[in-house]
């Protein structure tokens, strides 16, 4: 969103950037290469640090690595659904509060209405899509600003959650169903498989496929778009879509893990997406939302997380950690970007 | 307001015969052209000074120097003999100068009184707003200008001219030294442009100095003091009252060196492709028909404001007409959408490159293929894009159109102007269209990009293709097209063929009021 539009102020900081960078093309290429690669090298550094400092080096063992990305896969998966609604050049602040709806939808199908697992799963995210069309169809039909008619649904989302649910978790799922966040395939944990596919799924449909360049289209330069013969508004609808869809498989597998269906169990992935996908921008292009940046926005976090608790950090300084690393990484990216531009 | 006389009350001109404000020497060029060369100038309190001349002759670029929105390359201003800087906005209203643009400067949703004190904030001892004295302010304003309207009226509420009133009003809560005001009756009927002079006589009569960019020479004839033409950014003519006559400056504003182009041989042209009956819309467009036939290249000559650019966005889909129908070989069109225009066969090339054309920060493959996306996918049924293949088809255009890189995957704001118009033609060559339409397609481009795109369009149209090209360059469409129609004030004026396209008559043509047409 705003780390697209910077080039506007161009014109008037240009002189005040000539006489500081004039004849330095040294530290010219240097910013660039911070801005671009400023959170990776973050990235190594805390890896480094955790490495030598975690006690008998239990950070770089296969187990707490794996351990890492297995927590991470969740929020990569809505993160990477919010990617693509951010590509497009909109927003979406429901996706949390449909993850939770999912969770309690799944459930409640197989245990109440004894639907078996696939079923409910399947019903659970055409209704996870059909909220995202409903965001879609309101901000493009009804030319609701995103951040209100998200905010907006994602409050009847609530609702919706606490109504199925009359407010107590839903517990008493059969054995299987835990399984399919715990089991394993190939010595690695389901969820990791799942985010490997759908992260790799969203990444050739985004680079690889008419509707990937039409949704790049939109968020680049909507006029352009809609004089180039795109229906911008439905376009935007699918984006919306894909990110209700993996926000209800997010909440899906996280119900899974939990062994039961909890109101707002998910809420927080929200804030986590966005921290990630923001981050996840600031990586390897000019703050442009991408998939891969946003695994790498979701692994930073993560990494983080673990190292600092098993250095035996408070868990409080994980947050200041978490929102630190948000603005300090974007906003070096975004000073960089502007002071390296010609 | 109506007793306003003919010849003000020369009394009331205490400062009258040397100049309030001297502009000396400025000049302003964008690439190789200049807006502005060498224009000098003097303006007087209390007279009412038009600048004429042709679209892009100038005139509004020295406005826009003097509101400090653009800042001249080299030249001077004075007020009342001493230099002033009017580095922007800001300053230009600190020495007393206002400018009246309708549609940018009204808050909508506000009431009179807060549109015309916009920006202004007399305060008291306290730091408070002293909104009692700003609106004892505003009724005296209100009385002198005879508005119709109270202070708390909607502006949304108010007429065109009235709302122009406002603008007006504004400006003397500013205590305004001179005004500049762009076409203010551009819009306006006869009875509205009556009051509209009324109020500029009455205003002069006061002694404020009133700037006056019109394309009614008519009007400038009968309103004006002195008179400004300007023709390729330097001034060809000054008159004052008196001295002219509207073929006078119409002589002026189009040069006595025009360049005869060669005219293109009018080809026997097949069957209608556009069918263009009786199209209205809400603002502009009244009852405009015409045809485009198979590869042929109609043109649309015009003043800014005739309404052109509109047309072509109601036969693209992208606005819709209150009436009258449009046809595409032969059927009847229900666009709901550009997209609905582009799957028929319509191509469309927009006037603003930068912000409805070009996605500056996308390569140029993706520019060119992004509106024939299907041809490059695996198969219909597995949708996955080829991207060697979509390169491959991007550079095959790209050397149609001549666009001067080799590399597809070179960003597109990285090429000139010219080129990024050649690719963004090349996008509409990548998909068959039996209509293509150009909104200014040669505009700030250099002199080689645009022979260039002109061969295209030739080679289109010579293809089959019915093409629709809109330009504010006469002398471009005289080499370019097979018929010119002039439109004037959003209806169709005049129609042009084949040696009858020359510039001159494209200009007196453009130029002709409403009323004169009956």
């Amino acid at each position: 969103m705003t780390t697209q539009n910077v080039p506007t102020e161009d014109v008037e900081g240009s002189d005040r950037r000539h006489r500081i960078w004039k004849n330095s093309s040294g530290s010219r290429q240097g910013l660039v290469l911070l801005s671009k690669y400023g959170t990776l090298v973050a990235m190594a550094v805390m890896l480094i640090v955790f490495g030598v400092f975690v006690p008998n080096g239990a950070f770089f063992t296969s187990e707490n690595l794996i351990n890492i990305v297995n927590q991470s896969s969740l929020t990569a998966i809505i993160a990477s659904g919010l990617t693509i609604v951010l590509v497009v050049g909109e927003f979406d602040l429901s996706i949390g509060y449909v993850a939770s709806l999912a969770g309690v939808l799944v459930t409640g199908l197989i245990v109440r209405q004894g639907l078996p697992l696939f079923l409910a799963a399947f019903i659970t995210l055409l209704i996870g899509g059909g909220i995202g069309a409903v965001n879609g169809i309101v901000v493009t039909k009804a030319r609701v600003n995103a951040v209100v008619a998200t905010l907006g649904i994602g409050t009847v989302v609530v609702g919706l959650s606490f109504g199925y649910t009359a407010g107590s978790p839903i517990v008493a799922v059969p054995k299987s169903f835990p399984h399919l966040a715990l089991g394993k395939i190939a010595g690695l944990p389901n969820p990791i498989w799942l985010m490997a596919f759908i992260l790799g799924l969203l990444w050739v449909v985004l680079n690889r496929t008419p509707l990937g360049q039409r949704i790049q289209a939109v968020g680049g330069n909507r006029d352009a778009a809609r004089l180039a013969g795109i229906r911008t508004d439905r376009t935007k609808i699918s984006a919306f879509v894909i990110a209700g869809l993996c926000a209800a498989l997010t909440g899906i597998m996280l119900a899974s893990l939990l062994g039961s269906g909890t109101v707002s169990a998910a809420d927080s992935y929200l804030m986590d997406s966005f921290a990630a996908v923001f981050l996840g921008s600031a990586t390897l292009r000019d703050g442009e939302f991408h998939i891969v940046g946003t695994l790498i926005g979701v692994l930073i976090v993560n990494v983080g997380f673990n190292g600092l608790s098993q250095l035996g950090t408070p868990t409080f300084w994980q947050y200041i950690f978490k929102g630190g690393i948000l603005v300090a990484a974007v906003a070096l990216s975004t000073i960089a970007r502007r002071y390296a531009r010609r | 307001m109506n007793d306003s006389t003919l010849s003000p009350v020369l009394s009331a001109r205490t400062s009258s015969q040397h100049a309030w404000l001297e502009v000396r020497d400025i000049s302003k060029h964008y690439g190789g052209v200049y807006a502005l060369d060498g224009v000098s100038l003097a303006i007087r309190r209390g007279f009412v000074h038009g600048l004429i001349g042709a679209n892009g002759a100038g005139k509004s670029t020295l406005v826009r120097c003097l509101a400090g929105v653009v800042s001249p390359d080299s030249g001077e201003v004075f007020i009342e003999g001493k230099p002033v800087v009017i580095a922007d906005p800001h300053d230009a209203s600190g020495l007393g100068l206002a400018f009246i643009h309708q549609e940018v400067s009204l808050v909508p949703g506000f009431d009179v009184f807060r549109n015309m004190t916009l920006g202004i904030a007399p305060q008291t001892r306290l730091g408070v707003i002293d909104w009692r004295s700003l609106r004892r302010r505003a009724e005296g304003v209100r009385t002198r200008l005879a508005m119709r309207f109270p202070l708390s009226a909607d502006i949304d509420d108010l007429s065109t001219a009235d709302q122009w009133l406002v603008l007006i009003g504004r400006a003397l809560m500013r205590d305004a030294v001179l005004i500049a005001m762009d076409e203010p009756t551009a819009s306006l009927s006869a009875v509205e442009v009556e009051r509209v002079h009324s109020v500029v006589r009455d205003l002069v009569a006061n002694d404020v100095a009133v700037i006056y960019v019109s394309h009614r020479l008519d009007e400038v004839v009968e309103l004006c003091d002195d008179i400004t033409v300007f023709r390729d950014g330097k001034v060809v003519s000054r008159a004052t009252r008196g001295e002219v006559t509207k073929p006078d400056l119409v002589r002026a504003i189009v040069g006595r060196d025009v360049v005869e182009a060669q005219i293109p041989e009018s080809q026997l042209h097949g069957r209608v492709v556009l069918d263009v009956k009786g199209v209205s819309d809400k603002k502009l467009l009244r009852n405009v028909s015409l045809s485009v036939h198979e590869g042929e290249v109609l043109g649309l000559a015009g003043l800014v404001g005739a309404g052109r650019t509109e047309l072509a966005k109601i036969i693209y889909g992208e606005s819709h007409a209150t009436a009258g129908e449009v046809r595409l070989n032969g059927k009847k069109t229900h666009f709901r959408e550009p997209a609905d225009a582009a799957a028929a066969g319509i191509g469309f090339v927009p006037e603003e490159r930068r912000s409805e054309a070009v996605f500056a920060d996308r390569s140029i493959a993706f520019n060119i293929t992004i509106s024939s996306l299907a041809a490059s996918v695996v198969s219909r049924w597995l949708p996955l894009l080829r991207p060697r293949h979509a390169r491959i088809r991007a550079s095959k255009f790209a050397k149609e159109v001549t666009v001067n890189t080799a590399d597809m995957r070179q960003l597109i704001g990285s090429l000139s102007g010219g080129n990024q118009q050649k690719a963004v033609i090349a996008r509409w060559l990548a998909r068959s269209t039996s209509l293509l339409i150009l909104d200014e397609p040669s505009r700030g481009v250099d002199v080689g990009a645009r022979f260039e795109i002109h061969r295209v369009i030739r080679e289109l149209a010579a293809k089959g293709t019915a093409i629709l090209a809109i330009s504010s360059d006469v002398e471009e469409l005289v080499g370019l097209c097979d018929r010119v129609i002039v439109m004037v004030e959003g209806r169709v004026h005049a129609e042009l063929k084949g040696s009858e396209i020359t510039t001159e008559r494209m200009i007196a043509l453009s130029f002709t009021r409403k009323d004169e047409r009956q």
